[in-house]
């Protein structure tokens, strides 16, 4: 871990080597948010614990509560965003469960809290290592899920979320996805930049102009809809239709802030669909999260022997970049898609189940096959992508799988 | 806004016809002591005393009847007053009084009545018995009647419901410096939270999950804090949020000190929707879902404590109070949101639900009183400071069924039944006791004790 520091007087760009749980709380700090709510869970302890440090060191300045859970983690968190705060918040797994009911109101009531989800598998059977089941069992609820692939990224992209969350074409809670365990505790150099640039790339404040609970403009906030003999429906559906609405904002938003991002920091990213090697592929790997780099690198070594191979890294997965996602397609004849969680209903990956309806509007079959590798914090490495490549190959020439490829079922 | 008046209030069951009263009045109006002569008559009746005593009428007949103008309702006092110079003697007036509330006095010739002595009768303090009392809330009523009304007009609760009562007169005292908070429960399905795009108070109000307010309003409370503004952060929630799915997050909202003003409305069960059970339902009552059968009659278990729960949270201010007391509620509620400025502050009103208890609507007062003079509710009060400390004596009881046989959910109770909640009451009394006879600091002295409420000297916790 970590002990490298951030001078509040620096006036370059600091260059630390830290862990992503460390890279996040920094990140936050820079985002300047008037309260965090926090309660302890592994992997995303040692992220509320560097916040709290952060806090009482008095590097930001932030009301920090510790609350008795993470229901009303959140919930302190809804109650000071409709006052006007700018607010943050992490779990996972079990956490992000008991969570769940205020979780779903969040985005209806188009709050705009940022809170990282330091992914984890999910219990039972009882585990307390990484997966993608916790975030993927919650991507049908309106908030938007965003997935890093380093440490560096978890960085960058949390200072994002705040503006992409808070832009007035959005206004809706975002999650930063960050890999239980690979990313939280893994370290890596990472460039800080410097709070008068994020200051300037943060703009104004402004998070209860549509919904506020403040005695200068009482108001009643999510009143009943429907029925009650009055308007019927119509209240409820333009509330709904809303959000869904701000979800399809959100996927031009999240590019111009990637854009505006790398303008000001100079770094930047794909911000919904990242193509590797795609130029001439005929197969592509389609991946999530920091399983990437070991994908990367399985790619190149394939390319060297001749396989027109490329990856598709979704970034954005909520809303799911359906169009950016069918334009990175292009020609490929077959396709591998990688997840690090189960979709029960459809046995398959959730990252497949979602790929396979944008195939529909690809308006051409194309063959895809699910694997599901990953789970509870198993190593994905470049051998599995091997593997990937190799049956993806196989599936391209006809050869399909009954089921899911399970990687590391006899790891 | 109506004015509301002080009266004098007979209770006949305490009554033994001694005649101090009209003795007591005779020397203060005539000097002598010549009952005939006294405006206060006390005679027996078919079932026992009755009174003679002017009613002090809204819409007077005895006013209406006069052909000379010299009777006439004072409107800041709400007396009748009798104007000698005006009066003929036609004695019109006695005819017109349903209630025998003015007569000739035979040793002038001309009509007598009360005039309540100027607001401090001569009779009342003179009864050894308790059975007149000078009922002065109304001065509380055209206080707060003077206040905003912070509650949209028409809310739609229950006949005889008195959580509406309860909302207006606690939002009218907190203010509109105020958010609100009501979570699910008869106080949002009155309207609180507004229909169809309409909000239903004149403060921010919302509607938290069931099992969030203390969470969400802290949220509230400490951005405001953040932003220098001074706000109460007021939650108005039912017994089941508060004790059963929200007692976690009160839990730790108390435990954090957050800056709150928590008011439940204890009515003993899910009123709102349909009257199910909650942790805070006493023993034996029926609710739809410990319904009365061949196998079971009623709850089996006893009531959550959550008033005392709070106490073991060391809050800033903890109190419980009953709508049938209002003065003492009143009290109450100006130390709690005193309380909520620098710390946790509950206040737990017991309040008798005309619709789910199954009693008529006209008597929910009478319930909530019945309920504290059976000691079936304590009233009493803590802070961290001066420990907890009783409202009221609770050392002479009524035997609770007089409280438990006026209502319907209590009327399937066996004798068992009926002993076993005896029995709790017992205990329930003996262990607050307990607790306020270890409580040695002195009560701070009420804000209405001056004023002769219900709460004067004789109820002066005995600690």
């Amino acid at each position: 871990m970590s002990t490298a520091t951030l001078e509040r007087s620096a006036t370059k760009p600091r260059y630390i080597v830290c862990e992503g749980n460390e890279a996040a709380a920094l990140a936050v700090a820079l985002a300047r948010p008037d309260m965090v709510s926090v309660y302890p869970i592994t992997p995303q302890s040692s992220l509320v614990e560097h916040v709290a440090k952060l806090v009482a060191d008095g590097r930001l300045d932030a009301d920090i509560v510790d609350a008795e859970g993470e229901h009303s983690v959140l919930s302190v968190l809804q109650g000071a965003s409709l006052a006007g705060g700018r607010t943050y918040t992490a779990t996972c797994g079990p956490g992000l469960a008991f969570m769940f009911e205020p979780y779903f109101r969040t985005s209806g009531m188009r709050l705009p809290i940022v809170m990282t989800i330091v992914t984890r598998d999910g219990i039972t059977p009882q585990s307390v290592w990484g997966g993608h089941q916790d975030a993927m069992t919650v991507r049908e609820v309106g908030w938007i899920q965003i997935y890093c692939e380093s440490v560096q990224e978890v960085l960058d992209t949390t200072i994002m979320a705040f503006k992409i969350a808070e832009h007035h074409d959005v206004m809706l809670p975002v999650n930063i996805c960050v890999d239980g365990n690979y990313l939280s505790y893994g370290s890596a150099r990472v460039e800080v930049p410097e709070q008068a640039a994020v200051d300037a790339f943060m703009g104004v404040k402004n998070v209860n102009w549509h919904a506020a609970l403040d005695p200068l403009r009482p108001m009643g906030v999510d009143p009943l809809t429907g029925g009650a003999g009055g308007k019927g429906p119509s209240a409820f559906v333009r509330y709904r239709k809303g959000q869904c609405q701000g979800m399809q904002n959100a996927l031009r938003v999240i590019t111009e802030v990637h854009e505006e991002y790398a303008r000001c920091f100079g770094r930047s990213y794909a911000p919904l669909v990242e193509q590797y090697r795609m130029e001439d592929a005929a197969i592509a790997l389609m991946t999530i999260g920091s399983m990437t780099g070991a994908a990367k690198d399985a790619v190149d070594e394939a390319r060297q022997a001749g396989t027109r191979v490329g990856i598709i890294k979704i970034k954005t997965f909520s809303p799911f970049p359906i169009d950016a996602l069918v334009a990175a397609l292009g020609k490929v004849e077959a396709i591998g898609v990688v997840d690090r969680s189960v979709a029960f209903r459809w046995n398959c990956g959730p990252m497949y189940q979602e790929t396979l309806g944008a195939l529909y509007r690809l308006g051409r079959h194309v063959p895809a096959a699910s694997f599901i590798g990953g789970l509870a914090g198993a190593d994905m490495t470049v051998e599995h992508f091997h593997r990937v490549i190799r049956d993806t190959e196989a599936l391209r020439h006809g050869r399909l799988s009954a089921g899911p490829i399970w990687l590391n079922e006899n790891d | 806004m109506g004015r509301a008046y002080n009266t004098i209030a007979f209770d006949a069951a305490k009554c033994d016809g001694c005649g101090d009263c009209m003795r007591a009045c005779a020397r203060a109006k005539t000097g002598g002591e010549d009952v005939a002569r006294s405006r206060i008559q006390i005679a027996a009746g078919s079932t026992g005393f009755e009174l003679a005593l002017c009613r002090q009428c809204g819409d007077p007949r005895c006013v209406a009847v006069c052909p000379a103008g010299a009777l006439a309702k004072d409107g800041q006092s709400g007396i009748i007053g009798w104007d000698a110079g005006k009066c003929v003697d036609c004695l019109l007036c006695t005819l017109g009084c349903a209630y025998a509330g003015i007569a000739l006095d035979e040793a002038t010739g001309r009509v007598a009545k009360c005039d309540t002595c100027e607001g401090s009768p001569a009779c009342v303090p003179a009864c050894p018995h308790g059975a007149l009392k000078h009922h002065t809330t109304a001065r509380i009523y055209n206080e707060v009647g003077d206040w905003e009304d912070l509650f949209a007009p028409g809310l739609a609760g229950c006949q005889g419901c008195n959580t509406e009562l309860l909302m207006r007169h606690t939002l009218r005292r907190v203010g509109p410096d105020t958010v609100l908070a009501t979570p699910p429960g008869c106080v949002p399905g009155m309207g609180s939270v507004g229909y169809n795009g309409m909000a239903g108070t004149k403060v921010p109000v919302f509607h938290p999950l069931l099992t969030n307010t203390a969470a969400m309003l802290a949220g509230v409370k400490r951005q405001f804090n953040r932003a220098g503004r001074k706000v109460t952060a007021l939650a108005i929630a039912g017994d089941g949020g508060a004790s059963d799915a929200g007692f976690q997050s009160l839990s730790g909202a108390a435990e954090r000190g957050e800056q709150i003003l928590f008011m439940v409305v204890d009515n003993e069960g899910y009123m709102n929707t349909g009257m199910q059970r909650s942790s805070a339902t006493p023993y034996g009552a029926w609710t739809s879902t410990t319904p009365v059968g061949r196998e079971s009659k009623g709850k089996t278990q006893d009531a959550k404590n959550l008033p005392l729960l709070m106490v073991n949270h060391r809050c800033a201010y903890v109190a419980t109070a009953s709508t049938a007391y209002m003065d003492d509620l009143y009290d109450k509620l100006d130390r709690a949101i005193v309380a909520a400025e620098t710390g946790f502050a509950y206040l737990h009103v017991y309040s008798p639900c005309t619709t789910g208890w199954r009693f008529p609507t006209d008597q929910n007062m009478e319930v909530a009183r019945k309920a504290v003079e059976t000691n079936f509710v304590m009233l009493w009060e803590y802070t961290p400071e001066q420990g907890l400390h009783l409202s009221r004596s609770v050392d002479d009881p009524l035997p609770v069924t007089d409280y438990l046989k006026v209502m319907g959910r209590f009327r399937h109770l066996s004798p068992e039944q009926v002993q076993h909640i005896q029995a709790k009451v017992e205990e329930n009394r003996a262990f607050v006791q307990q607790i306020s006879q270890q409580s040695q600091a002195p009560r701070e002295p009420s804000r209405f004790a001056g004023h002769g409420g219900d709460y004067g000297k004789g109820d002066a916790p005995r600690s």
